[in-house]
């Protein structure tokens, strides 16, 4: 009964593919990638079906239905675009099937519904886990890029690393933060490290709080923190607050902050002398 | 959902590094990161070893707690001791009857991210406490 | 069980790598003690790159033992500890104030031997 089912479909495959073609191209929603042209929606739609044929003929998941829907998914193809497309093939089969035999029992309807729906199922389970793999792969990495954006560790010179923080600081973050500072100053064997506070739009109590222990856990690993960056209506905030920042060292800005450092670690900077090079150079002249 | 329940005896001093030993593996393998796992331990430990201070011995207990949105770990620490006597002020930073830092149960409280306890004179001490894989954001 | 103490010119060298018990870490601070008295060193470093796990206990320990030795005349520099450590005891509210740190081993010394110079 099956094998003959599926022969009738096979067999027939032109005029079911004419019925879903109309039946898609009238699906044809808004919500498509407007880039489409017809052109194109058409040459896929033809492709689509001939994919689903070919899975039918051969009883399993192929590996053209892995490669069409890869196609589709780095070309942005809404999902529903595929699983509209499978349902109007499901109702279009079982039409064409039951209008072929003159009467229909029970039975045989049943058995048409159920090789029709083990056609097409497992196509849509192959289907719809390849776009949501796709989706949690982009969501996974797009976290991972946010991790990285949210707080970045700079090294700068042997042993000073600055870390910018851009944007507004909650418990999460925060925790993210120190996670991320203490493992880059043990990774840049950091003996000091910079925190600039300019992107922080707003220091309240509760980030400060975090900033004092980020702080203190950083001198607990053994490396120093400088706080720079402090604007003039966040100094203010913070004294009206009556935040503790004595603890370690400030700066109003990173330039200062990193003067600071270089004492630090005992190390200055020394211009060259320019002037001086053109005198010895004149002087030098003048001798001969 | 509990499951998985394993108990440690907190009866010698050893038992307490035992106590934390077994609660990080199994913070480990519910799938808590390295912080947290230190986190968890040295709650342990510090439940213990107030068990092992002030009761003389008790029992630390761990559940996995596995729901559909979020999964965690469950600590529960009880003994038959003389109770505690004022909770409020052992919940205080700083507060030490036997001359620690008297960072114990505030500190557990901390780094946990629930914390109950119950106790009485009679029937001694029972602290519950749960920590939360952190979720991930969407 | 005992945490071996070396001793290198006037430096004493001790890296725990072992679960730190209540019993083991009093024995420690007593041996520490000991040994600065018998040999005369004027700087500690002791590292904790190996140790997961820091409790309040263990931290007074470590607390009291850099005190006392400071009493006694040696420098202590705690060094490796680490950053899940680190957190651990931030959120205990412990922040060993007074205890001096540094990254290894190696900037340790270094941070000694700039201590007693001064």
């Amino acid at each position: 009964m099956d094998e003959k089912l599926r022969e009738i479909v096979l067999e027939h495959s032109d005029t079911i593919v004419k019925k879903w073609l109309v039946e898609v191209s009238s699906e044809r929603m808004n919500d498509y990638p407007s880039a489409i042209s017809n052109e194109l929606f058409e040459s896929t739609n033809r492709e689509f079906v001939n994919v689903i044929f070919t899975s039918v003929d051969q009883q399993e998941i192929t590996s053209e239905l892995g490669d069409f829907s890869e196609r589709l998914i780095k070309l942005g193809w809404p999902l529903s675009y595929l699983t509209d497309g499978l349902q109007a093939f499901r109702r279009v089969t079982i039409d064409f099937l039951l209008t072929r035999s003159e009467k229909v029992d029970t039975d045989q309807f049943a058995s048409v519904l159920d090789m029709v729906d083990s056609w097409v199922d497992p196509i849509i389970n192959q289907l719809v886990n390849e776009y949501s793999g796709n989706w949690e792969h982009t969501l996974s990495m797009q976290q991972t890029a946010l991790k990285e954006l949210s707080a970045p560790l700079i090294p700068v010179m042997d042993n000073i690393t600055i870390m910018p923080l851009v944007g507004t600081i909650d418990t999460e973050r925060a925790k993210l933060i120190m996670e991320n500072l203490l493992d880059g100053v043990i990774k840049h064997n950091a003996e000091v490290v910079l925190m600039d506070i300019t992107g922080v739009p707003v220091v309240d109590t509760m980030v400060a709080h975090h900033i004092i222990q980020a702080a203190e856990a950083v001198r607990l690993i053994g490396s120093q923190c400088i706080l720079v960056g402090i604007r003039p209506e966040i100094a203010q905030t913070i004294v009206n607050l009556g935040i503790d920042l004595r603890k370690f060292p400030t700066k109003s800005s990173l330039q200062k902050g990193f003067q600071t450092a270089l004492e630090l670690t005992n190390r200055k900077i020394v211009y060259t002398k320019k002037d001086d090079d053109i005198e010895n150079l004149l002087d030098s002249l003048d001798g001969e | 959902m509990m499951n998985f329940q394993s108990c440690v005896d907190i009866k010698k001093e050893w038992d307490i590094v035992g106590a934390r030993q077994l609660g990080r593996e199994r913070a480990k393998a519910i799938g808590f990161g390295t912080v947290d796992q230190a986190r968890i331990a040295t709650a342990i430990s510090e439940l213990a070893r107030n068990i092992y201070l002030y009761a003389g011995s008790g029992v630390i207990c761990f559940e996995t707690i596995d729901e559909i949105d979020r999964k965690g770990i469950c600590i529960i620490a009880e003994d038959n001791g003389p109770g505690i006597h004022d909770i409020s002020k052992v919940m205080e930073d700083g507060f030490s009857t036997s001359g620690g830092l008297g960072a114990g149960l505030p500190g557990v409280k901390r780094l946990m991210d629930q914390f109950d306890i119950v106790s009485d004179q009679e029937q001694g001490t029972k602290i519950r406490t749960v920590k939360w894989v952190p979720q991930r954001r969407f | 069980m005992r945490i071996p103490i070396l001793k290198l010119h006037n430096y004493l060298l001790i890296s725990i790598q072992i679960d730190l018990d209540d019993k083991t870490a009093i024995q420690f601070q007593e041996d520490l003690l000991n040994k600065i008295h018998s040999s005369g060193a004027t700087g500690v470093v002791i590292d904790l790159t190996s140790v997961d796990i820091i409790d309040s206990f263990i931290a007074k320990v470590l607390g009291d033992v850099v005190s006392m030795s400071d009493l006694m005349g040696a420098k202590v520099v705690l060094t490796g500890i680490q950053p899940a450590v680190a957190m651990t005891l931030i959120d205990l509210g412990i922040h060993l104030q007074d205890v001096p740190t540094a990254l290894d081993l190696e900037q340790g010394l270094i941070k000694l031997r700039q201590e007693l110079e001064d």
